[in-house]
């Protein structure tokens, strides 16, 4: 029993018990916070909307972290063996990321149109910078000694990156990972404010619109779920197959 | 300074090589230096050496007397400066031609956390491109030789400290080159483990026979283990003193309490202490 109070869901259970409780008792008004009971009744009036938004926007989140890992662990690894590349082009990658995202969205609004690859594109965004920057990270802190004790067996320097560097990098790249997909969430909902007709973004800009308080307290919860359940598949992933510490 | 001249040199030390020279490693005035004039420090100076086939050979100094230095240039990993020569089977070597013909072991064990034992010690093997089921089987049939029977699976950090240094010697015999470079491999040990380390390394050495130069700091491990024990001076390191040993093979423990062996002692300590005591010195610039 104690175990399961510890364990993150055993956390959300006693939060919804005291949402459960405490609002009623204390009479918050729905405005601030409704009920429980209400948020879920809401929930359950939109459900097959809720279902289509919830699947397309976890396209468009997975699509682009898959696209920004790839492309960020790519320029992350250019970038670690490159130092003048690194020199020149990393300054842009930073600036580039300060930028809001709101700003770069319309853009890309303009040039891909309403489809689903511009928001793919929005979330790439948000994805590469983190996973660039751990992956640069993670190769840098390479051991030294390991490296000449790999140069001493004669080894390439094919064999040196996938047999040492590689390794020694996989669990700092793993935390640029879980960063990439929770920003890449973001960019997903954001990619749906400038147009889309599915997508839980959408739905929040419209429950925003008509003071729909009940329905945007779904959306948080759903878009809260989402976010846990793709961070925490990576991260059991992560503690699945790369166990040990860095360096 | 006065230095002795090392008997397998065969005359004056030059810098030509010495064509059918018996000797597997050579080292013709052989120095090290790290930066620029003004702020430079010179860690190797003149060193002739030469090794040959099947022998084993310790080589103590002071700390900082560039035995690392000289342990890395062997090695293949760091360059020579240019006026000197390391010959290896009579052939000069430049540029990291050494690289991958000299099986080395640092002083970490510095094995790889994400492998398994085993697969730690085929490391070297996968690396020249050995097929793995052919590697696993070389390294499963040294597991009970070098007391790592039932641990093929396990990980690293689940093994004790003698045990990795066991499997970095493993790793290191598995590269199968005729020339062994050990750096102090069991420094990080107890007394006791240590002890017990060598004597299984000459165990292991008897019946290998590799050629093997072995770095380390205590004056009984030097001598207990070597055929020729090479003195190093305090920075820049040169040879102060080439020693034979002659105490017969197989040592036991008793070995370190013999006449010969405090004798020999007795010599080597004298000149540590000397080279010891100037690293100390105060030296103006």
């Amino acid at each position: 029993m104690t175990r399961l109070l510890r364990s993150p869901a055993g956390a959300c259970a006693m939060l919804a018990l005291a949402w459960f409780v405490l609002v009623p008792l204390l009479r918050v008004p729905p405005l601030i916070l409704p009920s429980l009971p209400a948020i879920l009744r809401d929930a359950f009036s939109v459900w097959p909307a809720l279902l289509a938004g919830f699947l397309i926007t976890m396209l468009e989140t997975v699509l682009g972290f898959l696209l920004g890992a790839g492309l960020g662990f790519g320029a992350g690894a250019a970038f670690a063996y490159a130092g003048w590349l690194e020199r020149a082009m990393l300054p842009l990658f930073v600036a580039s990321q300060t930028v809001p995202v709101i700003a770069f969205g319309a853009i890309v609004v303009i040039w891909f149109g309403n489809t689903l690859f511009a928001k793919i594109m929005i979330a790439f965004y948000l994805t590469f910078l983190p996973v660039t920057v751990a992956t640069i990270r993670g190769l840098q802190s390479c051991d030294p000694e390991r490296l000449d004790l790999m140069r001493g067996f004669g080894s390439s320097a094919w064999q040196r990156f996938v047999k040492l560097a590689l390794p020694s990098a996989a669990p700092v790249i793993m935390v640029g990972l879980k960063i990439g997909i929770a920003l890449s969430l973001i960019g997903a909902i954001v990619g749906e404010w400038f147009g889309a007709t599915v997508g839980l973004g959408v739905m929040l800009l419209q429950s925003l619109y008509f003071e729909q308080t009940a329905r945007v307290w779904v959306l948080i919860i759903a878009c809260g779920g989402m976010g846990a359940t793709l961070t925490g598949a990576i991260s059991l992933t992560g503690r699945r197959f790369i166990w040990w510490r860095p360096g | 300074m006065r230095r002795k001249r090392i008997p397998e040199g065969q005359g004056q030390p030059c810098r030509a090589a010495v064509p059918g020279s018996p000797a597997l490693l050579e080292l013709v005035r052989v120095s090290k230096h790290f930066g620029r004039p003004p702020h430079q420090t010179v860690a190797v100076r003149h060193l002739d050496i030469a090794i040959r086939p099947g022998q084993f050979v310790t080589l103590i100094g002071p700390s900082g007397c560039g035995k690392s230095t000289l342990f890395n240039m062997i090695a293949g990993l760091l360059p020579p400066d240019p006026d000197g020569t390391i010959l290896f089977g009579g052939e000069a070597q430049r540029g990291g031609a050494l690289l991958g013909r000299v099986s080395f072991m640092p002083q970490k064990d510095l094995l790889f956390p994400w492998r398994t034992v085993l697969d730690n010690a085929t490391l070297a093997l996968e690396v020249e491109g050995v097929a793995r089921r052919t590697a696993r089987a070389r390294a499963g049939a040294l597991f009970p030789e070098f007391g790592l029977q039932g641990f093929e699976r396990h990980y690293p950090h689940q093994l004790s400290g003698g045990m990795r240094q066991r499997v970095a010697l493993m790793r290191t015999f598995l590269f199968e080159r005729e020339l062994i470079l050990l750096d102090e491999p069991f420094g990080a040990l107890d007394a006791l483990t240590r002890t017990i380390m060598q004597r299984w390394l000459l165990d292991i050495w008897a019946r290998h026979r590799r050629t093997v130069i072995f770095i380390t700091h205590d004056i009984d491990e030097a001598i207990f283990l070597g055929d020729r024990v090479l003195v190093m001076t305090a920075r820049p390191g040169t040879i102060a003193l080439d020693e034979p040993i002659d105490i017969p093979r197989p040592r036991d423990a008793e070995v370190i309490t013999s006449a010969a062996f405090v004798a020999i002692k007795r010599r080597l300590l004298a000149i540590l202490e000397r080279e010891s005591l100037k690293s100390f010195a105060v030296v103006p610039p």
